[in-house]
């Protein structure tokens, strides 16, 4: 898809997101929607190191929480809009991806995804004892009851989660197919040759943790007037990561769609799972899928397609040849 | 065959059928509205961190519907509890609240239990004014202060204070005065409130800390912190912990050999039946909060005939098999409502919260009179002191002596054994 297209279906989808939101009253579909675009943005933003560059990240509940962290201490400190939320949420989230990729990057494989995993216990460690933030007790935020424009608050939260996803699959979408994809696939496949090849590879992998955090702190921002209540133990939630992760595997990691496809299906069938057969079951379809996928579909929906795509031209090349 | 009839007569006679069935179906339509059973939406946590209390709670409130809709109903209505999972997770609260509103276009919302699952319920029933009952929140209407908003947790105006109070107040009574105290609780959200709360209590006795400090709330081994308060020998060791540090206390202080003259305050899950059979005796002496026990002086209409039916269900279903923690208050607080709709004989909520507000309510835990915030008017946590336990057997506490209520007076059901070390 061209940038002009990419930019010209984006505003569409803004448009429809918000005539929908003026027709549409049952606030139950945008409290769903939310969570599932906000789970396209954590997807998106855990791809872009995860599965461009093959870092894989258990960390992504410490830049969510700290992005709805520094939402909490701008609303108390200045009463801050939202705007300013997002901002500051995905500047101090980059600014830890940036700080964290310094002192982790070095390490790979297995050594790697440990550090970012002790990364969030111990950033949830440090709110726990801040009270400022509500400490371990965690803090009630009243949110704005309306906004101009859509009436009531959450129909504007779903809007603005929906350009945030948006914008966070252009980011992925620009990343992957600029010299900074390139050269975060060459990592991928061997670092190494990479390397030899001239790659700056460490300053390539700086930029993709800067912008996954910056991301994943911007997905973060605006949880706090979503739930009103922040509190450690659901922002540094160990979900967040198994689900960041887990949907671009079913989805397909090397490409911008597969985050998208994995978190619409996933995030619909926990959303679904909640309010149908009510039970535990969210994290076992999410397990079970992903078991299925790795064995039946290693490369996600996306590379399950391109494949049968792949058979079908050989089967149409073989044809033709029998024919001639 | 054709009709005979013009095609305008044909027309007048389908009006006039169309407007019989119109006038026809108005009244019928309104019986068929009033057979529609009254709809109490909730969600619970039935998995996740809280589901061995969540599970329990549930059911307590699935008997109350049963019991109510066996008396037919409320205002000639049979009542519907329609409850999703929260699966203790915050943040899938306002989803399930929102379904619950405009999709299952319940009647009425309760909350789920726990502070963490009421409060982000808050908004949405502040933004409809809709009348909202809690199950076991700590101050969750500090910051909101909505006047629709009751909770049936006995801890009264000031939870972080009054949920040791007793405690304290137990302690300066005895002879020799106890002098010192070490506080220890756990980096998390109620131990840190009952922690603020005790040093403003201990400051007030004039009782002096020699130790407070609070370990993560994964600590899997407390000996060390048990060593360390042994080694200051404080007259009162005063704990605020969860339920798996609270067993990893108990034991730890048995295994130092920890023996002050007092031990206990504010442990959660000492109550529950998992750790009361799990420790046995190793609880003996320890004076503990708890909201209900089995004790002469807190027998309320209705108490015993609900948990003999409680206890005979709870083992086919394989929850909480003496149910004295949470399922008599989640029953009591679906009385209340019971008391309010028939009180009003109306689903009006503003009538409803009016009505609770002023009324005082009678509850299978007792009168049940609501004050500020939502708050019980007047606290009413107890100490007990778990006394004489030989075994781990179950059935022991389903009889009263085993955690007789040694604070606040008004319910006094035995005589503390002071000091800790003489139990043991």
């Amino acid at each position: 898809m061209s940038q002009r297209a990419f930019l010209a279906v984006a505003a569409l989808v803004v448009v429809a997101g918000f005539l929908v939101s003026r027709v549409l009253t049952n606030q139950y579909y945008y409290f769903a929607a939310y969570v599932i675009l906000q789970y396209v943005v954590l997807a998106t933003a855990w791809n872009i190191l995860g599965g461009y560059t093959g870092y894989v990240n258990f960390g992504t509940p410490a830049f969510f929480a700290l992005g709805a962290y520094t939402s909490v201490v701008l609303i108390k400190m200045m009463n801050a809009p939202l705007g300013l939320q997002l901002v500051g949420g995905a500047a101090v989230a980059g600014l830890l991806g940036l700080g964290i990729g310094y002192l982790t990057l070095r390490l790979r494989g297995v050594f790697f995804s440990i550090a970012t995993l002790a990364l969030a216990v111990v950033l949830q460690t440090l709110f726990v004892n801040w009270e400022y933030t509500g400490g371990a007790r965690g803090l009630s935020l009243i949110r704005p009851a309306t906004a101009p424009l859509f009436g009531h608050y959450v129909q504007f939260l779903f809007e603005v989660m929906l350009i945030l996803a948006l914008f966070a699959v252009g980011v992925a979408a620009w990343i992957e197919h600029s010299w900074i994809g390139r050269g975060l696939a060459a990592i991928r496949d061997n670092e190494e040759a990479a390397e030899c090849m001239g790659v700056p590879t460490l300053r390539l992998k700086l930029v993709a943790t800067t912008v996954s955090g910056a991301l994943m702190g911007l997905a973060g921002a605006p949880f706090p007037y979503f739930v009103t209540f922040v509190e450690p133990g659901s922002v540094f939630d160990l979900n967040y990561a198994v689900n960041s992760l887990a949907m671009p595997m079913i989805g397909g990691s090397t490409t911008w769609v597969g985050p998208i496809i994995g978190a619409v299906l996933l995030g619909t069938a926990q959303q679904v799972a909640t309010v149908t057969i009510s039970s535990a079951l969210n994290l076992l379809i999410v397990g079970v899928i992903l078991v299925a996928f790795v064995i039946l579909a290693p490369e996600g929906i996306v590379g399950l397609i391109q494949r049968l795509a792949r058979r079908r031209e050989g089967d149409v090349r073989l044809a033709h040849g029998k024919a001639t | 065959m054709t009709s005979k009839r013009a095609p305008g007569t044909r027309a007048w006679i389908s009006i006039v059928v169309l407007l019989a069935i119109a006038v026809g179906a108005g009244p019928w339509a309104s019986i068929a509205r009033a057979a529609d059973p009254i709809k109490i939406g909730l969600g619970m946590a039935l998995t996740g961190g809280l589901a061995a209390n969540g599970k329990p709670a549930l059911m307590a409130m699935q008997m109350w519907a049963e019991d109510v809709n066996k008396k037919g109903g409320l205002l000639g209505r049979q009542v519907q509890l329609i409850y999703y999972d929260d699966q203790t997770k915050p943040a899938t609260v306002p989803a399930i609240y929102s379904k619950l509103l405009d999709v299952d276009k319940v009647d009425i919302v309760m909350s789920g239990y726990g502070t963490n699952m009421i409060a982000p319920a808050m908004p949405i029933v502040i933004d409809r004014k809709l009348l909202f009952l809690g199950l076991f929140g700590l101050a969750n209407n500090e910051k909101f202060q909505y006047p629709n908003y009751f909770q049936i947790l006995p801890a009264g105006q000031n939870p972080a204070v009054e949920v040791s109070l007793p405690f304290w107040e137990l302690a300066v009574k005895q002879t020799p005065k106890p002098q010192t105290v070490a506080i220890v609780g756990a980096d998390a959200e109620y131990p840190h409130n009952a922690l603020a709360g005790a040093r403003e209590v201990i400051k007030k006795y004039g009782l002096k800390i020699v130790y407070d400090a609070t370990y993560p709330p994964n600590t899997t081994d407390l000996t060390s912190v048990a060593r360390a308060i042994k080694a200051l020998d404080p007259d009162i060791v005063f704990v605020a912990s969860y339920p798996p540090d609270s067993a990893l206390m108990v034991q730890a202080a048995h295994e130092v050999g920890l023996k002050p003259k007092l031990f206990g305050g504010g442990m959660v899950g000492l109550q529950f039946t998992a750790l009361l059979t799990k420790l046995g005796p190793k609880m003996n002496g320890i004076v503990n909060y708890d909201y209900w026990v089995p004790e002469p002086t807190l027998k309320f209409p209705g108490i015993e005939d609900f948990l003999k039916r409680y206890q005979a269900r709870a083992e086919k279903e394989g929850v909480d098999p003496l149910g004295h923690y949470l399922p008599p208050w989640a029953y009591a607080y679906c009385q209340v409502l019971e008391h309010a709709i028939n009180g009003t004989k109306s689903l009006d909520q503003q009538k409803l919260a009016d009505y609770i507000r002023k009324n005082e309510h009678d509850t299978i835990v007792g009168k049940v009179k609501f004050g500020k915030n939502g708050e019980w008017e007047t606290s009413r946590v107890l100490m007990v002191q778990y006394q004489g336990i030989e075994t781990s057997d179950l059935e022991q506490f389903k009889k009263p002596g085993k955690r007789p209520i040694v604070a606040p007076d008004k319910y006094r059901s035995g005589t503390l054994i002071y000091p800790y070390s003489k139990v043991k």
